[in-house]
């Protein structure tokens, strides 16, 4: 078999479409749940903390990848807008790719591909990479927008003063383009939440590798599934909630008002 | 001194600047007059190399704006403040002043802060250092606008129509202050549409036309019979100012 | 260790892949557009009831994973509901849905660019509420939505991959079963890359050429 932590309890590889939850389908005596008509979520009280310890890891690499992301959005940005031809071109090749290629194949080719040319790096690193580099080509865009909004005259401003190149773009042109664009990175933020459950597929028990498992040992795939989804939504609406008092805090100085 | 020699500048097939020249000496206050699109702001971003020039020289104390290792040191010399004011929208008023101090002429930080606070109190803005330009009206942004031109102590001050995004209260708010830079002997070229303002604190008025400069006289000549009055266009755009 | 080479006949396979994949793609593309622009005039109607369901169950299937989707329906509707469950059945109605959920957003978003006032302009000169819809709001809403469209469905076409997790032979199925094969990854996973790649490129020009068409169309007929 390929590298790759196994999951505990020797399971099969990930990836077989007749994993665990197949069979609790497939396997399940109906006579048992027979009777069984209405949703009944009490079910899930027992695992609560497991499925937590799944949300924990979500977060973990969910807030790791958007650190990478921003860094790598930022240099991408960088680039994108740099007078150099070719630095420009990479720099969108490097986009346009990343946002053309599912994030599945992406997390694949990385997964199944690094060992191959000696970098052995387990699923929680891949997984924090692969996102990274996937969620830097749109905080770049973000980025991107933020520095071509800001007012020429300011950077005109900073020209005039004698202010070099490094310090305009550190001081000035970076920090105005972060603040404006706290909304767009908040939405590859929580699109990173959605596309994090794909790591489940190379034995990262996040959220939904540890619904998964749940879901197999309780034979109640349904309400699991359905728990998850609104975990997701809730999880995913509080982040919008948040990222919005952080714009409206990051900004006042920019909008407020006379006095 | 800053010296143009026979500067020319177009953008595509408009011609901005048809062959300038003019010599402005330490202590002198030189108005730029002129019809919107005659190149006045123009020529004033030549000076400061925000614009390349097409044909022509222009030197800021013997340094020559137009050759990349000259330019930093005539940008120390001269100091910008600009029609809409430019301020950085993410920094307090006193950060906005001390920015370059601090990393161009590496002054120390408390210094320049210093320094910053006592140019803020000298235009009436001592108690609004903490204020981001959002929070502050346009004329006090402008009075924040040229507190940073000077904190970098440049030999010439150049004003970009500094007055025009301002209503007559804020206008005279910062003419005000013009004024009492004139007075203390301040070098300054002076873009504007203030004929009177011009009047009183010019030692020289220039007045531009189509990018050709018309006429170059001290103030008192300028407005006499005589002299710039002499020159019909010149006529007609100061009795068509006074009506406006 | 199995270990198996390249044949020619992985050719036909990757064919096959992307062959399920566009089918699927145009086939929940077609569902979900229905789907989410009858959701839109549902709301257009502003059916009580109704109308707030549909926002809900869209901004669910908006805010949570596609992956999670696939799998309630897959394996969560035969356990609840005693139905059988085909991994293709279970593909389509999960990007359908997802799909429409999208949609919706955008049909509603479209429909309130529009402008109360030309609504109520129309409303007054004696037009139905579907009068309104067919000859006022539809044909400049279509023009409006055109690109979020174009941009959705470029992402919906790589949104179908995941299907290859329930056991769905499309592209990246075929891709994961060369992997594990020829022990090729990098190979396999390029080639399958560049081929979701070129799909989506060919979604986003198409999407370019119909907006700029609708857009000329609707300014010629502004003048």
């Amino acid at each position: 078999m390929l590298p790759g932590a196994g999951r505990p309890g020797g399971s099969p590889p990930p990836f077989d479409p007749l994993d665990s939850p197949v069979r609790s389908v497939t396997v399940k005596p109906v006579s048992l749940n027979g009777a069984r008509v209405r949703l009944d979520l009490t079910i899930l009280i027992p695992h609560l903390g497991f499925l937590a310890e799944g949300a924990l890891l979500t977060a973990e690499v969910c807030a790791l990848a958007l650190v990478g992301s921003v860094l790598l959005g930022m240099l991408v940005a960088i680039a994108r807008t740099s007078s150099n031809k070719w630095i420009g071109r990479l720099a969108f090749a490097y986009v346009d790719l990343f946002r053309n290629v599912p994030f599945i194949v992406q997390l694949f080719f990385f997964y199944y591909g690094l060992p191959e040319i000696g970098i052995y790096i387990d699923a929680f690193t891949t997984g924090v990479v692969a996102l990274s580099i996937s969620g830097g080509a749109y905080a770049s865009d973000a980025i991107r927008a933020g520095i071509l909004a800001i007012d020429n005259g300011i950077l005109e401003a900073a020209e005039v003063s004698g202010l070099s190149k490094r310090v305009t773009f550190t001081r000035i042109v970076l920090p105005i383009a972060l603040r404006t664009s706290v909304r767009p990175l908040g939405s590859v933020l929580i699109n990173m939440i959605l596309t994090s459950s794909i790591l489940s597929t190379i034995t990262l028990n996040e959220l939904t590798g540890q619904a998964k498992i749940v879901a197999s040992d309780t034979f109640r795939p349904f309400e699991v599934y359905v728990v998850l989804l609104v975990v997701y939504a809730a999880l995913t609406y509080l982040v919008s909630i948040g990222i919005s008092l952080l714009h409206r805090r990051l900004n006042r100085d920019l909008v407020e008002q006379v006095s | 001194m800053i010296k143009v020699e026979n500067v020319k500048k177009a953008f595509g097939p408009v011609t901005v600047l048809d062959g300038v020249n003019l010599v402005v000496n330490p202590g002198e206050v030189v108005s730029i007059l002129g019809s919107s699109g005659s190149g006045k702001s123009t020529l004033i971003r030549c000076i400061n190399g925000l614009e390349k020039l097409n044909a022509g020289r222009i030197t800021v104390d013997d340094f020559d704006v137009s050759k990349p290792k000259d330019l930093a040191e005539a940008r120390k010399r001269s100091g910008t403040v600009f029609q809409l004011f430019n301020l950085y929208p993410h920094m307090t008023a006193l950060q906005n002043i001390t920015l370059a101090p601090v990393e161009v002429l590496k002054r120390p930080r408390a210094e320049a802060e210093a320094e910053g606070r006592a140019l803020l109190a000298s235009v009436g803005l001592g108690d609004r250092a903490d204020a981001y330009s959002s929070q502050l009206s346009g004329g006090q942004r402008q009075r924040v606008g040229i507190c940073r031109a000077l904190a970098m102590k440049p030999r010439y001050l150049l004003l970009d129509e500094v007055t025009s995004a301002l209503d007559p209260e804020m206008t005279a708010e910062v003419l005000d202050i013009l004024a009492k830079l004139a007075a203390g002997g301040t070098t300054m070229v002076f873009v504007t549409h203030e004929i009177e303002f011009a009047r009183q604190i010019s030692s020289r008025i220039v007045f531009l036309e189509k990018g050709k400069l018309l006429v170059d006289l001290p103030t008192a000549e300028f407005f006499a019979e005589t002299g710039g009055l002499a020159q019909p266009r010149v006529a007609q755009f100061l009795s068509k100012m006074r009506k406006d | 260790m199995r270990y198996a080479e390249f044949t020619p006949f992985d050719l036909v396979l990757l064919a096959q892949g992307l062959g399920v994949t566009v089918g699927l793609f145009l086939a929940t593309t077609l569902i979900g557009l229905f789907l989410g622009a009858l959701w839109g005039v549902i709301r257009f109607y502003r059916t009580p009831v109704l109308t707030q369901f549909i926002t809900f169950v869209a901004e669910i299937l908006k805010n949570s994973p596609v992956l999670v989707q696939l799998f309630l329906v897959f394996f969560g509707f035969p356990a609840f509901f005693k139905l059988n469950m085909t991994p293709v059945n279970a593909a389509v109605i999960t990007l359908s849905l997802n799909t429409a959920a999208f949609v919706y957003v955008i049909a509603v978003s479209s429909i309130e660019s529009i402008g109360r006032d030309q609504v109520e302009a129309a409303r007054v000169f004696g037009l139905t509420r579907w009068q309104v819809l067919r000859h006022v709001i539809a044909p400049q809403a279509l023009a409006f939505s055109i690109g979020p469209l174009t941009a959705l469905l470029v992402n919906q076409l790589q949104v179908t991959s995941l299907i290859s997790v329930i056991g769905v032979m499309d592209l990246a199925k075929i891709g994961a079963n060369l992997n594990l094969r020829t022990l090729q990854p990098f190979i396999v996973w390029t080639v399958v890359g560049v081929l979701y790649y070129l799909a989506a490129k060919l979604v986003a020009t198409l999407g370019a050429r119909l907006e700029k068409r609708l857009r000329a169309h609707s300014a010629f007929r502004g003048l």
